[in-house]
Formats: structure tokens, sequence, C-alpha cells
């Protein structure tokens, strides 16, 4: 093993103790888990208002959500917390050298293959979280810690599907 | 010693105490102590032994009397109508749902009021709304809708207008009262149940 | 007494900065703990590098046994908090979907923003990604609505389902994740790789 690489990521146990306290911050303080999918949904019905205003006013979706969210993103507090995220992941990777713009991918696919596929499996995800009301941190995450039926339903299939077709992806990733 | 181990010597033991120790089924308040002073100082709990009278009369099926005293005093007598909900067993999960809705107004009584309003702090504490507290307790009540007395000759007409209200009460009620026309008698002004917003759960998700 | 939001010892505001902060913290650790990079997640499929295992379950459990405490010394009150209500079918089918995001991305939403701030570009890419399939979703809404809102089981915490206590629940779980943290160890060494 590659002792100064491993060694600059903390012990995953500690990571997780660490994640847990603040998780445990956010429901003393405000009440909720985590979360991340939901900021980028706040976004896409943001901008969808700013290009066809219109458009939103005759869907339902997007009145039922603008009548849940008043105030837009501005006032949403997942928006206020992926921008932490942003500042939080540049803070660690500065201290431990690791800003560089790059494309990670297996040395058996190229960069455009695994860029492809970083696409396509964000629409699944971006997709499949909003079917399921939020993803790995909103529901899963924060679902487990409250002990949601559904958090440990959507965590136990997201991981299950993935385990089942890891097979037929290795080659992105091993 | 590896990472896992200590991570497990650590959850472990809380893991058995937090299974071992029963639940917190306290159930908080929800108001502030300042908030419900403010409460207390207004007054707001409290209605009057002739609005009680007339809403009997009218048979108005929002009223809900509850008699916090003692089984025994329950028995011995009560305002028609009304349930027993001892002070002792105000916070008893099965009483929870007379307590805590929005649909009917509660009016708590008890021989006096103090025990009528402790009942009420309580509940008010909870965040429990459409809870009162019928002035002047059971006492109030026997004396002036039950056996009303004759205001003196120099009173201005009002209490007069009073007087024959609650006579016509009395008799409507059972009471000792004489056979004095109800038709005169003038409508308390209803109390209107305020709604208060409950404390609500955090809305969230992605 | 908290969650402090509902009981107004903070502000809307003050409410938002907090999301900020907390999400500095997340992002921290997310990243400290390995998280910006999409093999790392990945190997936890292949058994070569079980981190989000490790780092996921250990959180989960820090974070319950934190809210239990709370609610024991009476610091919170658990009524209060959010839990996310159980829609069957859409958390079986979107969980499913977002399983198959996850092995050809490599990242979850979460992780593909702290990936974004060191510079990932696969991450981006992801984003976009994402923004697209919200975008399908919120479009398309009426096509899914029926699923969306199929089987409302309302919010049951899994504890009453299989009828004990949160408790009691805090501990099985805290020593199924040790029994998985200890197959993942295993796995990490029968599956080593050197350098990804």
């Amino acid at each position: 093993m590659n002792e100064d690489r491993s060694k600059k990521y903390i012990n995953p146990y500690l990571g997780g103790v660490l994640l847990g306290l603040v998780l445990l911050t956010a429901f003393y303080f405000s009440g909720r888990g985590l979360g991340a999918s939901g900021a980028i949904k706040s976004a896409v019905v943001a901008s969808v208002e700013t290009v066809s205003p219109t458009h939103v006013e005759t869907t339902d979706f997007y009145k039922n959500y603008k009548e849940s969210h008043a105030g837009g993103p501005l006032k949403d507090w997942l928006v206020w917390e992926m921008l932490g995220v942003l500042v939080g992941g540049f803070i660690s990777g500065a201290f431990a050298g690791r800003l560089k713009f790059k494309v990670e991918h297996s040395p058996k696919v190229t960069s455009k293959i695994r860029l492809i596929f970083a696409v396509i499996g964000g629409i699944f995800f971006g997709f499949g979280s909003q079917l399921g009301r939020g993803c790995t941190s909103g529901s899963a995450l924060s679902g487990m810690a409250v002990l949601s039926l559904g958090g440990f339903i959507t965590m136990a299939f997201i991981f299950g599907t993935a385990f089942a077709l890891a097979y037929f992806a290795r080659k992105l990733w091993i | 010693m590896n990472m896992r181990l200590k991570l497990a010597l650590a959850i472990i033991p809380l893991g058995i105490i937090i299974a071992a120790v029963p639940e917190n089924t306290t159930r908080q308040y929800k108001l502030t102590a300042p908030e419900l002073l403010d409460e207390v100082k207004q007054g707001m709990q409290f209605v009057s032994t002739d609005e009680i009278a007339d809403m009997l009369i009218q048979k108005d099926p929002s009223l809900q009397l509850i008699d916090v005293r003692d089984k025994d005093s329950f028995d011995k007598y009560h305002i028609p109508g009304a349930i027993n909900i001892p002070l002792s067993d105000i916070l008893s999960v099965e009483n929870e749902d007379y307590l805590n809705q929005d649909v009917k107004m509660n009016v708590f009584y008890s021989n006096g009021t103090t025990a009528a309003n402790e009942a009420w702090m309580i509940t008010r504490q909870l965040g429990y709304i459409n809870n009162y507290v019928m002035q002047g307790g059971l006492n109030y009540y026997a004396e002036t809708i039950m056996n009303p007395n004759k205001p003196s000759s120099t009173s201005p007409d009002d209490e007069f207008a009073k007087y024959d209200f609650r006579k016509g009460a009395s008799a409507a009620l059972g009471g000792g009262g004489l056979n004095v026309s109800t038709d005169n008698a003038p409508s308390a002004p209803k109390p209107t149940i305020k709604k208060r917003p409950k404390k609500k759960r955090v809305a969230g998700g992605c | 007494m908290g969650p402090l939001i509902v009981y107004e010892y903070i502000s809307e505001y003050t409410n938002l900065l907090m999301a900020f902060i907390i999400g500095i913290g997340f992002g921290f650790v997310l990243e400290r703990s390995g998280f910006s990079s999409s093999r790392k997640l990945a190997g936890m499929f292949y058994g070569y590098d079980t981190t989000v295992l490790k780092v996921f379950f250990t959180a989960a459990i820090v974070a319950m046994l934190g809210l239990l405490f709370f609610s024991l010394f009476g610091w919170i009150d658990l009524s209060l908090i959010y839990i996310n209500p159980t829609f069957l079918w859409s958390a079986i089918v979107g969980g499913a979907i977002m399983g198959v995001g996850f092995i050809l991305g490599g990242f979850c939403p979460g992780t593909a923003f702290c990936a974004l701030s060191i510079g990932k570009l696969d991450a981006l890419a992801f984003i976009g990604g994402l923004v697209i399939g919200v975008v399908m979703f919120t479009e398309g809404f009426p096509l899914v609505e029926e699923l969306f809102y199929a089987e409302n089981m309302g919010t049951p915490t899994i504890n009453e389902l299989i009828g004990v206590s949160r408790g009691t629940f805090g501990l099985i779980l805290i020593l199924v994740a040790l029994g998985m943290f200890f197959v993942g160890e295993w796995a990490e060494r029968k599956f080593p790789r050197e350098e990804y």
C-alpha cells in the first residue's frame, strides 16, 4: 500500500464518527438531516422559472413545489448546505494538497468514456433521487439515523442494485 | 489497536445502555414560561358561567365540559354533558384525544378554579389548543346559574337582564329557580375559538 | 431544548447560516475521508476499498445514538425531527435507479459536489447528468406520479415495524454494522489493489 497516499485520508471510522457528529448537529439545530439532491431540484426549479415563467405557472409539479418552498433557492436550507460542502471540500483538499483538475478513471478506459458514463450515471441518480425522495445523504444516511423505514429501504436498494450490476461495470473502475 | 476495535469498544456499551434504558416518553412543554404567563395575564383561558349556560341551553355541540374533580365528586354531581378527567389523570395517554384536538371547545371546571386552572396550564404548555377554564368554578356556577340572587332594585338594567337570563337558564338546566320564560334571555356572545399555530415538525428531505 | 429552529431559539436566517456551516463540516469530512475519489467510492462494490461502508454506517450509528441520548437527556424532541416519509414503491424503484447511477457514475450527489470542489472533472460531468435527470423528473412528473405516490405508509420507523424499542433496534444495528465492517476488512485483504 502506498503509505503517504493513504495517510492523507483519515481513518474511515474516525471519518464516520465526525460525519455522524455533523449530522447530529444538523438535527439539533435545524431538526433535519443532511441532503444534496434537493439543492439541485431547488436550483432547477428556479432556472426553469427564469427561462419560462409561464411553463411553471401551468405545470402542477412546479406550482406545488413553489408553494411548499416559498422564498426560492436562496431561502433553501439544502442550497446553503451544498454551498458549504463546496467550501468545506475545497478547504480539506487544499490542506491535503489534492486540488487539481483531473478526470479520475480506470486505466482500461479513456477519459472520454469516463465522462460519458459519469453523465449517464448522473442522469440515473438525478432521476432516481427525485423518485425516491432523496439521495444517499438525504434519504439513506439521514433516514437511517432517525430509523426511518424508507431510509433503510432506499439504502438497501441503492447498494443492492449497485452490487448486482458491479460485475458489468467493472471495466470502468478496476 | 485496530480502529475498528476501538470503535466497537466505544459504541457497543453505548448501544447496550440505550437499549436497556426506557425511552424518554416525557412530553415536552411547547410553550415557554413567559408565553404562558402572558396568556394567564390576559385571562384568555376563562369562559364565564353565563356563556357556558347559554351554550348548554342552545345545546352547542362544540362545547365539551370536563370535570377535573375526582370520580366521587363527579358521581355526586356534575354539570349535564360533562365528562370526568380527574386532574391526576390529565397526562394519561387515553385522555390525549380529548384534550389535544381542534374541533371542540373544552372547558375545565372544578369546585373553584384552582384545579381547573392547573389542568389548563398543563395542557396549554403541551401546546394543546381549545382548552378553557370555567370562571369561578362549580361553586360560582351554582351561585349564579342554579340559584341566582335577585339584584337590588337600584341595580342597572343589564343586571336585571342578566338575572332574567340566569333564571331562565336555571329553569332550563334543572336548577331551583322559578318559571321565567327564556325568550327574553339575552344571548351571551359566543366565545370565539382561537386557533394558535401548533409547533410543527420540521419539513425537510431532498 | 432542540431542535433549536422549532423552538425559535434561532431565526430563519441563522438557520440558513447554520446550513452553510454544517455544509462546510459535511464537505470537509467527506473530502478528508476520501469520498472525493470516484474510484475509492466504487471500490466498495469490488471489495478493494470499503471506506464508503465504514464511513456511512459509522456516521448513521453515531448520529442515531446521539439522537437517542439527546432524547434521553431531554435535549431534543424526537417528535419534531423530520422523518422522511415512506412510499414503498417509489423508495424501491428510486433506490434501484440510484444504484444504477452509482455504479455507472461513481458518485452520489453529495460526494460529487465534494469532488467538484477539489477539481474533479468527472464530478462536474456527473452533476451535469444530475441536473438533466432532475429536469427529466420534473418535466415528466405526470408519467411517474402514480408510482411516486403509491403505497404511502406515512412516516414509520423500522423499530415500530418489527416491534422493538428504538434503543434495542439501535443495538441490533450497531452489531450488524460491526459485522459488516469485519467482512469489509476481510474483503480488503482478499481483493487488494495497489494503485487506484
